[in-house]
């Protein structure tokens, strides 16, 4: 791992990566002489960034992966793109502090932990980057208000408790309810370690309800409630079209997608 | 703001937390236990672990013993019910 950076205190909160830190634009070009696509670049200065776009002669993405945090000029991005596999990109206080940034690249749950973002108030959407540095977009209409009145303040972001909650000023979102709304991949990997008796049409409808915060008789006058306390107890075994495309409508999901949740 | 138990100097200084947030997986109601990039789940209504993975085993007695004290635990209860009363810890009949 390369961590491009002239402070003196930040690698050391690094050394679970074991860093080999570069200071220079001419230690930036024998960085780039060891690079293959397996390695992870941390980035926190702007020139020396602009140094390794500029060293690369070799095939394209054949640099590894990056975190870059630091400003970022759009113009930059197609010539990233072609540097390296992965890299995520926002200004400084859109990533987790360096410690707990560190901690959560070397996780073994690293795609399971979301390591920074940015928000987007044109489009009203923050998308995240994973511990893998793969991106993760989520509208603003994922944080509901809570019960007892917190609302999240889109304009005070930032991730916390090393990946695993994103803070939006007095609201905390955890990182595992944003994942299994907005990551099949991550809801099936969660259906796995579920035992067998919640696996059924049934159970997923109804966790899927109570996420929606919706009662059986929000249903009506398309299902009655009863029906539906009778499909997640299992007691229907074969269930009409039209009432699995209702069921759908009503917990905003496809209908193939029920079981999922 | 989400719920934070204030917990013993020695435990906050290993950086464990337990949290009820504004958004969490909604079902069942749950306290989350927090240190680094591990988080541990107990179910608000059965007082059992939720996962098996971490390892519960990892959780030190004294943070579970502070848990279950019964005015931590009637405070976690309350504190859910405040942030997700359409899922009380307490269940309703049926038809709800």
């Amino acid at each position: 791992m390369f961590l491009l950076d002239r402070t003196k205190q930040r690698p050391t909160w690094f050394s679970l990566l074991h860093p080999e830190v570069v200071r220079s634009t001419g230690a930036v070009r024998q960085s780039v002489a060891k690079a293959t696509k397996h390695t992870l670049w941390v980035s926190y200065e702007q020139d020396l960034t602009d140094a390794l776009v500029k060293s690369v002669c070799g095939p394209s993405r054949a640099l590894g992966n990056a975190v870059l945090i630091h400003a970022l000029s759009p113009r930059s991005i197609p010539a990233l793109t072609g540097c390296f596999r992965r890299f995520a990109f926002a200004s400084d206080d859109a990533f987790l502090p360096p410690d707990e940034l560190a901690e959560a690249l070397h996780a073994e749950n690293a795609a399971d932990l979301l390591i920074g973002g940015s928000v987007n108030a044109d489009n009203q959407t923050i998308t995240f980057w994973r511990g893998n540095l793969e991106p993760l977009t989520v509208p603003f209409s994922a944080f509901e208000t809570s019960g007892d009145g917190i609302s999240p303040d889109f304009t005070a972001f930032s991730v916390t408790d090393s990946g695993q909650t994103v803070r939006l000023g007095e609201y905390e979102a955890a990182t595992d309810s944003l994942l299994y709304e907005f990551d099949p991949e991550f809801r099936r990997r969660m259906a796995k370690h579920r035992q067998q008796s919640e696996r059924s049409f049934g159970a997923s409808v109804r966790r899927l309800r109570k996420q929606r915060g919706l009662r059986r008789t929000d249903f009506e006058p398309d299902i009655t409630s009863k029906t539906i306390a009778r499909i997640e107890q299992g007691k229907v075994h074969r269930i009409h079209k039209k009432t699995l495309d209702a069921i759908a409508r009503h917990l905003r999901v496809a209908a193939d997608e029920i079981e999922t949740f | 703001m989400p719920f934070d138990l204030l917990l013993p100097a020695a435990l906050k200084k290993a950086r464990w937390k337990v949290k009820i947030r504004e958004k969490e997986t909604r079902e069942p109601p749950h306290v989350t236990i927090l240190r680094k990039t591990k988080a541990w789940r107990i179910n608000l209504r059965t007082r059992q672990f939720m996962d098996d993975q971490p390892d519960p085993d990892q959780v030190p007695a004294a943070l579970l013993q502070h848990i279950h004290a019964a005015d931590n635990w009637t405070r976690l209860c309350d504190e859910w019910d405040r942030k997700y009363s359409d899922n009380p810890v307490q269940q309703p009949a049926d038809g709800e």
